[in-house]
């Protein structure tokens, strides 16, 4: 999935995959924080966003 | 009756000056054929495209349309109440269109503008819109208009009818609306009535000749609903259909849609979608039934509407004008001239 | 292929009057040019209606599905995949399906032809390798091996992989250097070109959904678009939601594509709809050493978990 999307032209770094379970509660805390400052690194997302006309 | 002539070095100025009260419209080629735009500055209108892929229904009945929105923040005094999206009165100008086309709007009219309601959208998209038509010298090969009431060079419908004749058009100024389009233009080169009506039967005749396909459907309406309805030829008619909705949506006669309402944290609009009796949800219930189940009752819905049920009811032919779209475009090549064959020679019991 | 037509009459006639199946899915000739029908045999005389041409562009393994008693199907090499992958799947049982195998050497690409012409084309026909296109401008005779599809062309399955009777005789294999240079080409580009590319693809997209109807893989009762409850995708013409539908499609096709190109076939707008399932191809090449409907033992690589599946992309 990510592959495609990368192929279409959205930023690899959009998308993630991580198997975490309840438990492990500290390994949330550090992919959510890995995941929130590679996003924000590439800035708003223009692509695959719905207008609204 | 007017009729003006139009030097062809002069249409493409003519056309940008009309830009000033019109919002334009016409043919435009692209990569895979031709389709009807909107047209941008110094674009013109294709006049020599025969066969648009898509209709120009669109332009009164776009495929997508926000017809109401409200706000959904309950701070606000007005919210849930729905407002209709403000119509744009700008007058339009379809540029270019067929004559089949424009038979066909007249067509979608009898279904949106009726003595007991009226769609609003529809209706005054259509009330500020100029029809501006060319008439077809060289009808190609799926074009089938003479057999459906109209023809290359008919009227229904069209403000003005535009013969292209080499060097120049010769326009026939149909109606007010016509008028006052060509004189947006600066289209003002009066030509001699009687050479030019002369003129204009000279080239329908010539046209309709040049008309290969045809169709009859003259039995159609001595058969009842039922005798069609229960025939054994659907299911093989229904066969090879694989449901999509390419020829409802190329179709200029096809007027269904779909209602949906979309929200976006505070606020909602509500969209009509153009939709297809070929899709299976079309006709689902609420409660989970579907009286169109199967493929085959859905083939013979299409088909029992265009050719027989709207001939029944509006008694003014059958809801097809010719085009040959559906034709071209069905991705297994169900033919509704074959149809109309098999329909109008049935005799039960043969 | 003129052979093969009457050879897959013969069958058809064959089957039939020994009562084998009670039903011939093939081709018949179209009521235009260039055009073929999928149909329905059951009594044997109708069987001169089954024909076999370089215009026999769809897939039949898409009509072959929820069918009662058994029935006989012409099945090109990508065909017979996806009825491979029907089987894997549980959609068909192998007794219940009689293959008529067609080794094939390619479909012609309808839009390339009607693209010389300025005028509609109102004669066509074929004659080995040449085909004779005409209109009331001009006509043309065409080298058949120009004009091939490009999925045909880059083509390494062409003969049937599974089938009870041949209609015709094995072809060679193509050899292809390059499988994908297709998808290899926008892999160069950077990620502003390909969104760019991809938005100029289905603009003209009109969710017809023929390319999703015409295609064996896509037979959900309730396809992701049609869901309400809640729903996934707008139905309107939006961007996103024509691409969101393209690129999602391709991902359920993922690993179970064939290539048999009847999404493009289909299409009324020619939208190149393979972009997003070619990608999908290639990885699952690359990724699992896994080609769609050459296994009846194997299941597709999205169904199945082996330890060495690539896991580099999960933290």
């Amino acid at each position: 999935m990510g592959n495609l999307l990368e192929h279409m032209g959205i930023e690899r770094d959009r998308i993630h995959f991580s198997w975490i379970s309840s438990a492990e509660a500290t390994k949330f805390v550090d992919v959510v924080k890995e995941i929130s400052n590679k996003v924000r690194a590439l800035g708003p997302n223009k692509k695959l966003v719905k207008d609204y006309n | 009756m007017k009729f003006i002539t139009i030097d062809k070095k002069n249409w493409a100025k003519g056309i940008e000056k009309s830009r000033e009260t019109y919002r334009l419209f016409g043919p435009v080629k692209d990569k895979n054929g031709f389709f009807i735009k909107d047209l941008e500055k110094d674009m013109l209108p294709d006049m020599t495209c025969n066969d648009s892929v898509m209709s120009v229904k669109s332009v009164l009945f776009p495929q997508t349309e926000k017809i109401l929105f409200t706000s959904l923040d309950e701070a606000k005094e007005d919210h849930h109440i729905m407002k209709q999206v403000p119509f744009d009165p700008k007058p339009r100008a379809v540029v270019g269109i067929r004559p089949y086309d424009a038979k066909a709007m007249e067509l979608v009219k009898m279904n949106f503008d009726t003595d007991e309601f009226r769609d609003p959208y529809w209706c005054d998209a259509y009330e500020a819109t100029t029809f501006v038509g060319v008439g077809i010298n060289k009808p190609g090969p799926f074009d089938f208009s003479t057999s459906t009431g109209t023809g290359p060079f008919s009227e229904t419908g069209l403000d003005v009818l535009m013969a292209d004749l080499d060097n120049v058009y010769l326009a026939k100024i149909l109606t007010d609306k016509g008028q006052a389009f060509m004189k947006s233009c600066g289209f003002d080169k009066i030509a001699d009535e009687k050479e030019s009506l002369a003129l204009f039967d000279i080239l329908r005749k010539e046209a309709e000749k040049n008309i290969s396909s045809h169709i009859d459907s003259s039995k159609l309406k001595d058969k009842t609903v039922l005798e069609l309805h229960e025939a054994p030829f659907w299911e093989d008619i229904a066969f090879s259909c694989i449901n999509c909705g390419t020829c409802t949506f190329v179709c200029p006669t096809c007027w269904c849609f779909d209602i949906q309402d979309e929200t976006k944290r505070k606020s909602a609009s509500r969209f009509r979608n153009w939709d297809t009796c070929m899709s299976p949800l079309f006709t689902k219930h609420a409660t989970g039934h579907n009286p169109r189940d199967s493929k085959t009752q859905r083939v013979r819905q299409r088909f029992m509407h265009k050719l027989k049920y709207f001939l029944d009811k509006y008694d003014t032919g059958i809801m097809c004008v010719g085009c040959g779209r559906c034709v071209k475009s069905c991705p297994v090549n169900i033919d509704i001239r074959e149809v109309c064959k098999i329909m109008n020679s049935y005799v039960k019991g043969n | 292929m003129d052979t093969c037509t009457q050879k897959i009459r013969e069958i058809a006639f064959q089957l039939l009057e020994k009562k084998e199946v009670e039903k011939v899915i093939g081709f018949s000739n179209g009521t235009i040019p260039m055009a073929t029908s999928p149909i329905t045999i059951a009594s044997k005389q109708d069987t001169e209606k089954l024909v076999f041409n370089s215009t026999c562009g769809l897939n039949l393994a898409n009509y072959i599905r929820q069918q009662k008693g058994k029935i006989a199907v012409i099945a090109k090499g990508c065909d017979s995949r996806n009825i491979v992958t029907h089987m894997i799947e549980n959609q068909v049982k192998r007794d219940q399906i009689y293959i008529i195998g067609v080794p094939c050497k390619g479909m012609i690409n309808k839009s390339k032809i009607k693209a010389l012409f300025e005028d509609e084309i109102y004669k066509f026909d074929e004659d080995g390798d040449t085909l004779n296109v005409e209109s009331s401008s001009k006509k043309e005779k065409l080298n058949k091996k120009d004009y091939l599809r490009e999925n045909c062309s880059l083509c390494q399955h062409r003969n049937p992989v599974i089938y009870d009777v041949l209609a015709g005789d094995l072809v060679k294999e193509q050899t292809i250097e390059v499988p994908y240079p297709d998808v290899e080409k926008i892999e160069a580009m950077d990620a502003d070109t390909r969104w760019l590319h991809f938005q100029e693809l289905t603009k003209n997209c009109i969710r017809c959904y023929a390319c999703r109807n015409a295609c064996p893989l896509c037979y959900c009762p309730t396809c992701f678009v049609d869901e309400s409850g809640p729903q996934w995708v707008g139905k309107g013409q939006d961007k996103t939601d024509v691409n969101t539908f393209h690129f999602l499609r391709a991902f359920h096709c993922a690993g179970r594509c064939t290539d048999c190109g009847a999404c493009v076939e289909a299409c009324p707008m020619d939208i190149n709809v393979r972009d997003f399932t070619r990608k999908l191809n290639k990885d699952s090449l690359d990724m699992f050493g896994w080609e769609a409907g050459l296994d009846l033992t194997k299941r597709p690589p999205l169904d199945a978990f082996s330890p060495d599946d690539p896991n580099d992309f999960i933290k």
